[in-house]
């Protein structure tokens, strides 16, 4: 552990142990602070803009994430990694960004959603996909196109889908966060599912054999 | 596959796509009460584009969940794609604000 007392002879800041930046941190110590920015700001601002894709209101939301981790940091007991505390506050930050900042409008879904003939019946044949999701995390590109149909969903779909689909919280937790209804929420899950399954289906048909980009 | 087997207008079925699309959630969390998932499953065996819907459906669940769980890991030490850094503009004005702060 760090000597506070000897803070010149310690090592640079970049190469500190979780354990002793934690100490520094606790310790009110002005480098410490900045190297937890740099060192677990970039993940922190990454998962903010999926919920902020508006890099403005993105860094906002990072300024009170880390505000709101400056004054907690005593308070945090090491149940849970450093990291996994700090993407909790992340992602609670940026929902709080979007409940007080004004509403925007948002794209209707209707267009993403399946559309099914006056019986009922689907209407048009699907391509197959040849995606292997357990290869898809380790190609770039593939990753790029799932990114941008997520961002591309209403905000409102894509706030439930990332909370339930991506942090998996409950379908309880989120109706608490986003002050809805159970039913509600199960409703627009489905939907931003849905329409995310439409915006990658065009997506990966555009690319030719979506199975080839992923070996 | 070609688009005639992919055709389900000729079966018989007692819930129509439409109907069976709006199940899929509950029938992919184990809610759907007995009567109503014999009647789901009828229908899958019936309906290649409903199958395929379903499989695509959860592929895009699986799909999500893989790509931003490694784009942003939670843990600066693995070894996923590191994020862009925090711009320094960004780093200076929050050690501004918390120095401010009370």
């Amino acid at each position: 552990m760090i000597d506070d007392g000897s803070l010149t002879e310690r090592k640079p800041a970049a190469d500190l142990s979780e354990a002793d930046l934690l100490a520094l941190l606790r310790a009110g110590d002005d480098e410490a602070f900045e190297e937890l920015i740099r060192r677990h700001g970039p993940q922190m601002l990454a998962v903010i803009r999926r919920y902020l894709p508006e890099e403005s209101d993105a860094q906002d939301a990072l300024q009170e994430a880390l505000l709101s981790v400056f004054k907690a940091i005593e308070r945090f007991q090491g149940d849970s990694s450093l990291a996994t505390w700090l993407h909790r506050i992340a992602v609670n930050a940026a929902l709080m960004r979007l409940r007080t900042r004004r509403r925007r409008p948002e794209k209707p879904i209707e267009d993403l959603l399946p559309h099914f003939s006056d019986d009922g019946h689907r209407t048009e044949p699907r391509a197959d996909w040849s995606v292997r999701p357990d290869d898809a995390a380790q190609n770039a590109e593939l990753r790029g196109i799932v990114r941008t149909a997520i961002d591309e969903l209403p905000e409102s779909y894509r706030t439930i889908l990332l909370l339930r689909d991506i942090e998996e919280r409950s379908t309880e937790e989120v109706a608490d966060l986003l002050e809805l209804s159970l039913a509600n929420v199960k409703t627009r899950l489905h939907r931003a599912r849905q329409a995310l399954r439409e915006l990658l289906d065009r997506r990966l048909g555009e690319s030719g054999r979506p199975g080839e980009m992923m070996r | 596959m070609s688009d005639e087997h992919l055709s389900c207008g000729e079966h018989r079925h007692d819930l129509s796509c439409r109907e069976i699309c709006d199940f899929m959630m509950a029938y992919l969390d184990g809610e759907l009460p007995a009567g109503e998932l014999a009647v789901f499953q009828e229908h899958m065996s019936l309906c290649p584009p409903c199958v395929q819907y379903l499989d695509t459906y959860k592929k895009t669940i699986a799909l999500s969940k893989q790509c931003l769980d490694k784009e942003a890991a939670a843990d600066p030490c693995s070894n996923a794609p590191k994020p862009p850094p925090v711009p320094d503009a960004l780093v200076k004005a929050i050690l501004a604000a918390r120095k401010k702060s009370p």
